[in-house]
């Protein structure tokens, strides 16, 4: 009995170790203090009572990568979030292409050499980058990124110290969109010894503290040669879950994040006094595809009068924006009208097809009930726009039934097994046209089986991909799109809404910019 | 005893191959592979070719009894090889993820434990009082909330209200507390409810009133009536510790804790077989361990097991 004693000392003292721990916490709780670092304890830039307060930002982040080398896999994507990698062009907020490690660029007449003018920009140590430094990166980036492949053709040389080639075998229009990428991010090949978790580049900040698929610590590059940080640091957690980002939001624990959800926007929208929401338009497109090998020109046509985007983004709580065409209408390549929703119009063309309304409310033809597979997948809120879709064709006399499968890529986007294809994609990589429209509407690409294609869409999106003045390449553009709505081949639904939430006061983390690769930049502040 | 082990151990590679065997051919038959997942994993298209090349050269191609084949036999040296999705090692992350979950569940385990005794004595003890009816209540509500919701509660009250912990404080001793709690509750409240029904069966045996009337003192009594549950307890401690190490999901993903469970899941969305492999290779092994521990315990517990013909 006594060892039972004993043991129920010691378990209670166990309690009592978790409840102190608990309790212990308190103290480090601080609001807008600096952050933790790696094993928990303050950094010392808060620790002094200096004049300047240090200004520490903490930001939670989506994903978290296991290593830093921005030119493997997507990890550039998140360096560049960090404030640490940069690239020789950048895309403004108004999707223009701006340079930055680059003066300027310019093409041969043949329009197969780019030249480019570096800036007089300098790596984290120091060392100037100089044009063999980015020809060896671009060289390096080709070699251990498969998706970068096709540029094995080109060739990437040095002229000068500063000036640098890039020859290419066809002509590339897209050079400079291309060259936005965050993986064509500079790093010092010589001066860095460990890729993974210490890249010497030349962004505003550096890596103060790296936890693989964790949480990062950068500090203020003291050598960054465009202009001097405005913060000291900031930390950025990896938080993938949005319940975990709104209460830390909430607890005063972080100060700023991107990709809000509905269910978070709508709490941060009752106290605009402490949270500042920035919504805009993003690059992340929800669309459809009807299989115009199943379906007759009227049906199909019936689909897209029915299906009403402006009601679906209202249901989806201002995540995304109604769609006209794949890109953000502002952009000079986004020109494109559609019909607007007319249900009664879609039932007359129906009617004229020969479908009447049976016993049950469903058109049918023949004895057959008109019935349509919408197929989706379980992501980016496709669930909810099929079930929408769903509702909205019930309401015309449109029997539709859901199909949901794991992986569409292997699964009704290779078969072509459906009558409307849900899915989502990033439309707009960089401020050119091009790559959506090569994705989608190819005779050689994923959708060629709902029977889209023609061979004058094909010779459009060939002139498109050598095409080098840029109002002929939205106007290519605007015509293949147009052509698509206008077949009734897609249906573009919403476009994603990049949004964000800071606290008053904190701004310049890339709020206003529509892509998810920016992030930290010299002029993030948080007042 | 030594022979028992033993064979039990030969087992296991028995079910080690067999599990490696299914679960690699499920997903094999499942669709998708991790070489679209790989280059689509920020929803940029990829051409049908790089996505064909990069195939290729993962060697996902080939036959599935020679990739079963390939991987089996750099497993039987050590070697579990690299991680389709990030190419680092599979040994290192499971490695790590262990370590957490490890953490974790021994924590969350011993908090459960130290709770649930106790309680499931004197609730067993003063049967239908006022404390009873409440451990019940708690232990009910604890088995039947969701860990999501029981998670998200102890976030906004002990953080967000209280401002007791810190959200952000994840891989740390700060950041174990609310997991632990989280993970701890269910535990607790299924503990209780199995434990204070094996005590109060005990104590309606015969040797139990016997005993009473005899006039033997109630703490020797409770002692024995304790020293005969405990078969019953240590296996369900043993299956709720291979349980707990096999990671939670949704736990380590709110908050933040990078354990087994969520390299688990991200593997699996990911296709990335060689962890997928290392994860089931890992937890079958723990599963096998764990029981024959238990065996060993049981005899341990009580001797009469260790006669032959004892274990039937």
């Amino acid at each position: 009995m006594k060892q039972s004693r004993k043991v129920f000392a010691l378990l209670l003292a166990l309690c009592m170790v978790f409840a102190l721990a608990a309790c212990g916490q308190t103290a480090a709780q601080a609001p807008s203090a600096a952050p933790a670092d790696s094993s928990g304890t303050q950094s010392s830039g808060t620790e002094s009572a200096a004049p300047a307060e240090p200004k520490f930002l903490k930001m939670a982040v989506n994903f978290a990568y296991p290593s830093l080398d921005a030119h493997k896999d997507y990890y550039g994507w998140y360096t560049q979030i960090y404030g640490v990698t940069e690239t020789l062009f950048r895309i403004d907020a108004d999707m223009s292409v701006q340079p930055l490690l680059a003066k300027g660029s310019s093409v041969s007449e043949d329009g197969l050499t780019w030249t480019f003018e570096l800036a007089d920009a300098c790596f984290s140590n120091g060392n100037p980058v100089t044009a063999d430094m980015v020809a060896r990166n671009f060289r390096r980036l080709v070699e251990v990124n498969g998706r970068y492949e096709d540029w094995a053709a080109f060739t990437f040389e040095a002229k000068d110290e500063k000036t640098l080639a890039i020859t290419t075998p066809d002509v590339f229009p897209t050079m400079l969109v291309a060259l936005t990428d965050p993986e064509f991010a500079v790093m010092d090949l010589d001066a860095t010894t460990d890729f993974d978790n210490a890249p010497i580049a030349t962004g505003p900040f550096v890596i103060k503290s790296f936890k693989p698929e964790g949480d990062v610590e950068v500090v203020r590059n003291d050598n960054y040669w465009n202009g001097k940080a405005k913060l000291d640091g900031a930390t950025l957690f990896y938080m993938p879950d949005a319940d975990s980002k709104l209460l830390a939001m909430q607890s005063g624990e972080i100060d700023c994040y991107t990709s809000v959800d509905a269910a978070a926007k709508a709490i941060y929208e009752t106290d605009p006094s402490s949270y500042v929401l920035t919504v805009i338009p993003g690059t992340r497109m929800q669309f459809y595809v009807i299989n115009k090998t199943r379906l007759s020109d009227s049906v199909c046509a019936a689909i897209n009068l029915t299906v009403d985007c402006e009601a679906i983004a209202e249901y989806l709580k201002g995540t995304t924006s109604a769609a006209v065409g794949p890109f953000i209408a502002s952009a000079p390549y986004g020109q494109v009208t559609k019909p607007a929703p007319d249900p009664a119009a879609a039932k007359a063309l129906l009617e004229a097809d020969g479908y009447t309304l049976n016993a049950d409310g469903y058109y049918a033809k023949g004895g057959k009930v008109l019935e349509l597979s919408i197929c989706h997948y379980k992501s980016r809120q496709l669930p909810d726009l099929a079930v929408l879709m769903q509702e909205q064709l019930k309401n015309i006399g449109v029997k539709a039934t859901l199909v949901v499968q794991e992986d569409p890529d292997a699964g009704y986007v290779a078969t072509g097994d459906y009558d409307i294809a849900l899915y989502c994609m990033i439309a707009d990589t960089g401020g050119d046209p091009y790559y959506c429209i090569d994705a989608l509407y190819r005779e050689s690409g994923k959708w060629a089986k709902a029977g889209f294609p023609t061979d004058e869409i094909e010779a459009l999106i060939n002139k498109l991909q050598f095409e080098t003045d840029i109002d002929q390449r939205a106007a290519l553009a605007n015509q293949i799109v147009q052509e698509s709505i206008d077949m009734n081949a897609f249906g573009y639904v919403g476009l994603f809404n990049k949004v964000s939430v800071a606290r008053p006061g904190v701004s310049g983390f890339s709020e206003n910019i529509p892509f998810d690769f920016y992030g930290l930049t010299a002029d993030t502040d948080i007042g | 005893m030594a022979g028992y082990i033993g064979r039990r151990l030969l087992h296991l590679v028995g079910i080690m191959i067999a599990v490696s065997f299914l679960t690699f051919l499920l997903m094999y038959l499942a669709p998708g592979d991790a070489a679209a997942k790989k280059l689509n994993a920020q929803g940029v298209a990829v051409s049908e070719e790089i996505i064909e090349k990069t195939r290729e050269s993962m060697g996902l191609n080939r036959p599935f009894l020679v990739q079963y084949g390939d991987w089996a036999l750099h497993a039987l040296q050590g070697d579990l090889g690299n991680s389709y999705k990030d190419d680092f090692p599979v040994a290192g992350k499971l490695a790590r993820g262990l370590r957490y979950t490890a953490i974790l569940a021994v924590t969350s385990l011993a908090l459960a434990f130290a709770v649930a005794l106790p309680l499931a004595i004197l609730t067993a003890l003063h049967k239908d009082s006022l404390l009873d009816d409440i451990t019940r209540l708690f232990s009910f509500a604890g088995n039947s909330l969701p860990n999501f919701l029981i998670s998200v509660l102890l976030m906004y009250f002990l953080c967000v209200k209280a401002h007791l912990l810190p959200l952000t404080a994840s891989e740390s001793v700060k950041g174990l507390v609310m997991p632990c709690l989280a993970l701890s509750i269910p535990i607790c409240g299924r503990f209780i409810r199995q434990f204070r029904a094996e005590i109060l069966e005990q104590l309606g045996r015969p040797y139990v009133s016997g005993s009473m009337l005899r006039g033997v003192k109630q703490r020797y009594i409770l002692g024995n009536v304790l020293h005969n549950s405990s078969i019953s307890i240590l296996t369900i401690v043993g299956l709720s510790i291979g349980t707990l190490l096999g990671g939670s999901v949704v736990i380590e993903t709110i908050f933040r804790w990078p354990g087994l469970g969520k390299l688990a899941m991200d593997a699996i969305t990911n296709r990335d077989y060689p962890v997928i492999q290392g994860f089931v290779l890992f937890t079958s092994t723990v599963y096998v361990v764990i029981n024959l521990l238990i065996d060993i315990c049981y005899s341990w517990v009580d001797p009469r097991l260790r006669k032959p013909g004892g274990r039937s």
